[in-house]
This record gives structure tokens, C-alpha cells and sequence, in this order.
């Protein structure tokens, strides 16, 4: 459950929300359309614990500091944010998890065929070499990574606004798949991928309204 | 074509004034040191010295001085203008690039290349480069003088220089590797820093600091690693090459004292040749950190790509 009351944000002088609420139940598919520059990166941010709301509350799965919210989320971003490591290591961040687990991640988004390409596999290095990635690639890796942490809610920040249309497939269809017990939160410009979303919401200048019923959920 | 060649035809006036201005102000100097051999020669042959030959020693005098305030202060400003046609060329390219390919260009890497290879090409630009070119222009200028004047002391200040200019040739190329591994890893390091700083979201969300950390410092340790080998390295070159630079000035006293005790030549001129010799001695002893200079800086400069057009 993911829940915001009444919360304000503002980038030094440029306020994004004043005082917006906003809840999502536990194993929601929620969309957010919205012009670029509305705030919908701004609402992930917060949602993920990134930033702290100067005045509100921020509750996900049940914690409200930013840290611990952290925990809570995983997140596939607009740019994969890729490290100048190995694609191992750009999964695992660093931390341990059992092959199987490794295994089961590469299955789930797609990569599995593109690595066993590779010479050294898993263990190929995305320093110098990482423009030489396709974006489908590099998304990909990111959504892998996404998967990998398995934290119960899924952020979305218009994860396929890279990439082409066959690639955009692709990759929706990976997330798709391993979102189907999660709650998700997905980002987009492109309505036609939230099919089958529980509700779809349009931001405009730092509020919600919900698509889905017709109503404005707030009004400053 | 590579991006100095586009450097260089973009600021093609500049360049040739540079380069003509380098000319004249070296050609002035020696012509000056020759008219003061030719003073000293004139008094130990107790000659008169006529009036004109005072103003024309002046006017060289005057001469020299200007055309060498000309030729650095043209030098700078050539410098500075194929920096900013670098500069330039390098904003202009990441607009189009990101115009053509119409997604978002990889602010990290572009600003790890315009910290550093920008950056260090600027600098070599403007602090170098044509300070090195003048250099070697006199040196050559200064040899090709020398012979004019008398062939057996040119040879015998020749032929040792050109036994130091294989040992240079050697170190520097020695030198020039060593430095190069060292500037990739100082690349690495940086880059690395800024993608870190790019893809900090990510880092915050699947707690990756450790393991970042962890990167830069192995990043860091191997960089601190090759640049004391540069450091030692370059030392020892250096002052090897110092010491074997003594050389052609000894041999230079020793056969040029004696010419002049047998009257072969005139004191004037070895004074001329003791102050020519150094111009090309210096300009030698300076090859190694030259040439791995310039190799850094045409490294730089490949990795960095400007916009062709306009
Ligand atoms: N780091 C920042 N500093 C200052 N202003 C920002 C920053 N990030 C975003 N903004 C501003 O906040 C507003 C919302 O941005 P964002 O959440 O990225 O919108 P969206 O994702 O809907 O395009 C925009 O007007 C944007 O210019
Ligand atoms: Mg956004």
C-alpha cells in the first residue's frame, strides 16, 4: 500500500506539489499520464524515498522514512543508469544473491539470449565498451537489476521512452510478466501500455486526477 | 581527418602568422647573436667599429625583442582560438548528435571528456603547444645557422647531439607509453566518478554505494600507481638527459678553445656558437617530455569528436 497525504515538494523556488494526496492499494496496477513537466518523475522520486516531502506524509508498505521507504520500491527508470562494471555486478549492485536467483532474473528480462553471446558472459565489462550497447540492451539490464532487488512495489518512470517499438515490446512484456503479483506504479506517455491497469491517473501541474473514474482526487 | 588537422585548416591565418612571426623572431635573435660575435670579433682584432654597425646591432637588438613579444603574444591568441574551435566543435557535435539521434545524450561521458580530454587539450593549447613549435623551430634554425658558419665545430657539436637524440628517442617513447596507461587510468577514474554521480538514483535505490565505493578507491589505487611510475620515470630520463647534455658543450669548449688558441676560428665566433648550442641543445634535451606530451594531447584529442561541418 502506497499512500500520500497532503504532501508538498518543491525544487528550491519551483514548487511541484502543494498538498497532494494519493493512495494506492496493495497489488494495484496504477497508470500516470502527463505532460513532460508535470511532476511525474518528482512522484516516483518521492514514492522511492529519493526526496523528502518539505511538508505531508509519505507511507509505503507500512514505513515512512525515506531510508526504509527505499527498501520497499524498485524502480526502472527513464536512462538505465548504468555503472562502468561488469553486467553482473550492474544487476547485483554489489550484493549477494544465490545464482538461481541470478538465473531466474536474466530469464525474466529477456537478456538471456544477448549473454550467452558474449565471451565472458555475465562477467563482461559495461565500462568503456557501454556505448556499444543497444538501448534495448542497456534498458534491459536496468529492468534485470529492477528484478533482481524483488522489493514488492514496481516504479516505472517511462521505461520504454528509449527505445523502439519492437524493443518497447520487448521489454514491457519482461516487466509485464514479472510484475503480475506486484504493485505497480507505471510512468508513461503512452496510454496503449497501461492495458489492463487497475487505474490510470493524468497529472497536470502537480495534481492527480483519476482517469479511470472521472474524478478529481485533489484540488488545491 | 583527425580533429587537429581540423583544428589547424579552421584558424589556417593564425596558424601561418604563428607560424611565420616564430620564423622572424628566431631568424632576428640569430641574427643578433651573430652581429655580437661579429663585436667581439671585431675588438680582438682591434677593427673599427663603424657607426653603422652599432645601429645596426640596435636595431636587431630592438628587432629581436619585438618580433619575440609578436610571436608570443600571436602564439596565444592562435592558441586560444583553435581551443575555442575545439571547445565549440565539441558542444556543436553533442547537439547534433542528440538533435540526430533525437534521445538524450550520455551527460556523464560528456562530462568526464570535457573535464578531462577537453580540458587537457585546452590547456596543452594554450600553454604548450606553440611555446614547443617555436622551440623547435629555433633549435632547427639554430643548426642550420651553425653550419652556415663554420662546418667542423657544427660537426663536432652535431654529432654527439645526435647520439643523445636516439637515447632521447628511446626515453621518450618509453616515457610516452607509460604516460598514456597512466592518463586511461586517470580517465577511468573519472569516468567512473561521474557515473556514478549520473546513476546516483539508482545507487541510493539498490544500495550500491559500497560497491561503488569500492570501484573508485581500486580506480584510484591503480591511478596513484602509474602516475609514480611517471613521476620515476620521468626523472630518470630527465636527468640522464640532463647530464649527457654537457656533453656537446664540453666537447664544444674544448675544440673550440683550441681552434681559437691555433687561430683557426675568431673568439666571436664560439661565443656565437656557445649561445646557438644552446638553443639546440635545449631544444633536444626537451624532446622526450615534448613528444610524450604531444602524444598524450593527440590521444586526448582522439576521443574527443567535433562537429565536421560549418
Ligand atoms: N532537480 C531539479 N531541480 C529543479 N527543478 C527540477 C528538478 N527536477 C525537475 N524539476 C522541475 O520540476 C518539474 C517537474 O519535473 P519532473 O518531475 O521531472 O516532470 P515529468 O517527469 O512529469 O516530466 C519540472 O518543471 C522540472 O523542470
Ligand atoms: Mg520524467
Amino acid at each position: 500500500m502506497i499512500e500520500l497525504r497532503n504532501v508538498t515538494y518543491k525544487y528550491e523556488d519551483h514548487p511541484v506539489f502543494q498538498g497532494i494526496s494519493f493512495r494506492v492499494e496493495k497489488g494495484q496496477k496504477v497508470g500516470i499520464v502527463g505532460e513532460s513537466g508535470c511532476g511525474k518523475s518528482t512522484l516516483l522520486k518521492l514514492i522511492a524515498g529519493l526526496y523528502t516531502p518539505a511538508s505531508g506524509e509519505i507511507i509505503v508498505a507500512g514505513k515512512s522514512a525515506a531510508a526504509e521507504i527505499t527498501k520497499k520500491v524498485t524502480v526502472v527508470m527513464q536512462s538505465p543508469m548504468l555503472l562502468p562494471m561488469s553486467i553482473r555486478e550492474n544487476i547485483t549492485m554489489g550484493h549477494d544473491y544465490p545464482e538461481e536467483w541470478i538465473d531466474m532474473v536474466i530469464d525474466a528480462a529477456n537478456i538471456r539470449s544477448w549473454i550467452d553471446t558474449l565471451d565472458k558472459g555475465l562477467d563482461t565489462y559495461l565500462g568503456d565498451r557501454a556505448d556499444e550497447l543497444s538501448g534495448g540492451q542497456a534498458q534491459r539490464i536496468a529492468i534485470a537489476r529492477a528484478i533482481c532487488k524483488n522489493a514488492e512495489i514496481l516504479l516505472l518512470d517511462e521505461p520504454t521512452s528509449a527505445l523502439d517499438g519492437e524493443n518497447a515490446a520487448c521489454v514491457l512484456e519482461a516487466l509485464n510478466r514479472y510484475a503480475a503479483d506486484k504493485t505497480v506504479i507505471h510512468v508513461t506517455h503512452r496510454p496503449e501500455h497501461l492495458s489492463g491497469y487497475d487505474r490510470i491517473f493524468s497529472m497536470k501541474a502537480g495534481k492527480l486526477s483519476d482517469e479511470t473514474a472521472g474524478v478529481i482526487i485533489y484540488e488545491s | 581527418m583527425s580533429v587537429l588537422r581540423i583544428l589547424i585548416k579552421r584558424n589556417r591565418i593564425w596558424v601561418a602568422i604563428s607560424i611565420i612571426l616564430s620564423l622572424v623572431a628566431n631568424l632576428t635573435n640569430m641574427i643578433y647573436m651573430y652581429y655580437v660575435g661579429e663585436l667581439v670579433n671585431k675588438i680582438e682584432e682591434r677593427a673599427v667599429v663603424s657607426m653603422a654597425f652599432i645601429v645596426l646591432l640596435a636595431a636587431f637588438i630592438l628587432l629581436s625583442v619585438a618580433t619575440l613579444f609578436m610571436n608570443q603574444y600571436v602564439g596565444r591568441i592562435t592558441a586560444e582560438k583553435m581551443a575555442h574551435t575545439l571547445r565549440i566543435g565539441y558542444a556543436s557535435k553533442l547537439i547534433h548528435r542528440s538533435a540526430e539521434q533525437g534521445k538524450e545524450c550520455d551527460t556523464a561521458a560528456a562530462m568526464s571528456v570535457a573535464q578531462n580530454e577537453l580540458a587537457q587539450s585546452d590547456g596543452y593549447l594554450t600553454n604548450t603547444f606553440f611555446d614547443i613549435t617555436g622551440m623547435l623551430f629555433t633549435g632547427i634554425l639554430a643548426m642550420a645557422f651553425m653550419f652556415l658558419q663554420n662546418v667542423l665545430l657544427t660537426l663536432v657539436l652535431l654529432i654527439p647531439t645526435l647520439l643523445i637524440l636516439i637515447y632521447v628517442g628511446f626515453s621518450s617513447r618509453s616515457l610516452s607509453t607509460i604516460v598514456s596507461a597512466a592518463q586511461d587510468e586517470k580517465r577511468k577514474m573519472n569516468q567512473a566518478g561521474f557515473t556514478t554521480v549520473h546513476a546516483f538514483p539508482a545507487v541510493k535505490i539498490f544500495e550500491g554505494e559500497e560497491l561503488c565505493k569500492k570501484a573508485m578507491d581500486e580506480r584510484l589505487v591503480s591511478w596513484t600507481k602509474h602516475q609514480t611510475k611517471v613521476g620515476r620515470f620521468a626523472a630518470l630520463y630527465n636527468t640522464l638527459s640532463g647530464i649527457l647534455s654537457r656533453v656537446p658543450l664540453m666537447l664544444l669548449l674544448l675544440a673550440g678553445g683550441y681552434m681559437v688558441i691555433k687561430g683557426k676560428i675568431l673568439m666571436g665566433t664560439l661565443i656565437l656558437f656557445l649561445n646557438l648550442q644552446n638553443s639546440l641543445t635545449q631544444a633536444i634535451m626537451n624532446l622526450p617530455n615534448w613528444i610524450a606530451g604531444f602524444k598524450v594531447f593527440t590521444t586526448n584529442l582522439s576521443r574527443i569528436e567535433i562537429e565536421k561541418r560549418g
